[in-house]
């Protein structure tokens, strides 16, 4: 018998029938007649091919592109299972039934472990029909999946991609500008001071705001030079004491309290796993704001602490202006202000780097507030627990990739 | 009284070579400058090749890092690499304020680093300090051939 087989294919009545492409590998040319008739009488549209030896059957998955494989366990010249190497082999997800004589429960159990996708008896072909309809759906299902995750994976890489252009943009951008504006800067400042009073008086006011000008670009642009920072740098967490924090914190305001005759209180604080620049940024600019945003009574702010879970939640109250609520998120976004800048100095950079290093911290920021009666902003960090969770998932990590 | 110092800017910005000798105008070092506005022509002049036959050795070189030709750090490699140039001490003098650039200017032996300010005050008050350490305050080598 040729190994390329026989082509047995019947062309659809007037019932709507299913297209199904099978190969099927069967020696006993009365048992393939058996199992395509049993198929056609179910309503199977059935082009097959039948082969009878690893040769044939490499041949047919080329050229008749089946969607499911129909194999006898024993063969004189092959072996049904050996037909799951070959689709292994040539990268094909087709389901593979066993169609057989009785293997008894062993064997059977044995094929599934392996890969069959089922076992119909000779005996009860019956329920071929069924265990094909199956075997098609849960493919069509794994086809979907694997395209879902597939679109989603490749979702995630180009968000990175495009973030991490853009943070290289800022960056780029932000460092290049500088050089020009320096000149700019220096050169009208040059100007403003040899040619003040000898030009007209238009000329120095001129001169003036062009300069002006050029010296708050330049902190725009130092500012957008921080924020990109938090981004760029592969931040080091360790275990960090907000006690400690707190201490440097009001060190550095310190001149900020005093002449604004502020109070600022905390109790004990707990120690969270993060990076400890960065997190001494998001207090010092909270509480920097407190001070700066005040009312007519001297500035109160108190941060408090308290647990939620394997994270602390801290909370920075103020007795300031307080901020309507319509703009509670837009405070978060860069270069946002809500104050004119003579009123309140800053250039809305603070809030922006605060969102962005408590969300690389995997945490969320908000305010709770009313125009005129104060401000809290709420964050979480996560607890000092988490190092061990970190330590947990790298073993985990380091065990997937041991077994990739 | 000491022979006035020599400097070598070697700044592709003409504004900020003006800007340097603006600010060292009148100093009581009178310092003598001289300028260069790329690597190559910097080499060229260090090592006396060409038209620089007659030229000077510096006392000291403020070197831009961002350089057309011959960036900064090549120029910085090769002063440090020549056993004739490598006294002559190198002042970095970039706007840069990358940690690589400073990290990777230190590694390849620059003698300081400066990033140059935005502000034109903080500008002359960095050139004058450059000048008064160097020429007011430490102990030069003898000038190379």
């Amino acid at each position: 018998m040729s190994s390329t087989g026989t082509q047995l294919a019947t062309q659809s009545s007037a019932q709507v029938k299913t297209k199904l492409c099978a190969v099927l590998v069967e020696d006993n040319r009365l048992d393939a007649e058996l199992i395509l008739h049993e198929l056609r009488r179910d309503g199977f549209d059935v082009s097959a091919q039948v082969v009878q030896d690893e040769a044939g059957f490499t041949k047919a998955l080329l050229t008749h592109r089946p969607e499911v494989v129909l194999a006898d366990y024993n063969l004189p010249n092959w072996k049904g299972m050996e037909t799951l190497d070959v689709l292994r082999r040539e990268g094909l997800d087709i389901p593979m039934i066993l169609v057989s004589g009785a293997l008894g429960d062993v064997t059977a159990v044995e094929c599934i472990k392996r890969g069959a996708t089922d076992y119909v008896l000779k005996d009860g072909l019956a329920r071929l029909p069924e265990a094909i309809r199956h075997a098609l759906r849960e493919k069509h299902e794994r086809s979907l999946r694997h395209q879902v995750e597939e679109n989603l994976a490749r979702k995630v890489d180009e968000l990175a991609r495009s973030n991490a252009d853009l943070e290289q943009f800022a960056y780029v951008a932000s460092h290049d500008l500088q050089e020009p504006l320096r000149m700019v800067t220096a050169y009208t400042q040059l100007l403003a001071e040899r040619y003040r009073g000898k030009l007209d008086e238009n000329a120095d006011k001129f001169i003036g705001y062009a300069s002006e000008g050029a010296q708050r670009m330049q902190v725009l642009i130092q500012d957008l030079l921080a924020f990109s920072r938090v981004g760029r740098n592969g931040s080091v967490r360790v275990s960090v004491d907000c006690n400690v924090v707190m201490k440097d914190v009001l060190l550095a305001l310190a001149p900020a309290i005093r002449e604004s005759d502020a109070v600022v209180t905390h109790p004990q604080l707990p120690s969270v796993w993060a990076d400890r620049t960065q997190v001494t940024q998001v207090f010092q600019n909270l509480i920097g704001n407190a001070l700066k945003f005040r009312g007519k009574e001297p500035p109160k702010v108190s941060v408090q602490a308290e647990g939620a879970g394997d994270r602390w939640l801290f909370s920075v109250s103020d007795n300031g202006i307080g901020i309507a609520p319509e703009y509670r998120e837009t405070i978060f976004v860069v270069f946002q202000r809500l104050h004119a800048r003579n009123e309140y100095p800053g250039n809305g950079i603070g809030l922006a780097i605060c969102k962005k290093i408590v969300e690389r911290h995997g945490g969320k920021i908000w305010v709770e507030s009313q125009a005129g009666s104060g401000s809290t902003f709420k964050f979480t960090l996560p607890d000092r627990s988490a190092a061990d969770e970190e330590t947990e998932n790298r073993k985990d990590a380091e065990k997937v990739m041991v077994k990739a | 009284m000491k022979a006035a110092p020599d400097v070598l800017i070697v700044d592709d910005n003409p504004a900020d070579v003006s800007l340097v000798c603006e600010a060292l105008s009148g100093s009581k070092h009178r310092s003598r400058i001289n300028s260069v506005g790329d690597g190559v022509e910097a080499m060229a002049l260090l090592n006396r090749r060409d038209k620089y036959v007659n030229a000077i050795r510096p006392d000291l070189v403020i070197l831009d890092l961002n350089l057309p030709k011959k960036d900064g750090l090549a120029v910085l490699a090769a002063i440090k690499a020549g056993p004739d140039l490598r006294r002559i001490p190198v002042v970095i003098f970039s706007t840069s304020q990358l940690r690589q650039d400073i990290v990777r200017s230190y590694e390849l032996g620059a003698n300081c680093y400066v990033a140059k300010p935005g502000n034109l005050n903080d500008f002359f008050f960095a050139v004058k300090s450059i000048e008064e350490f160097w020429f007011g305050f430490v102990n030069l080598p003898p000038r190379g051939k």
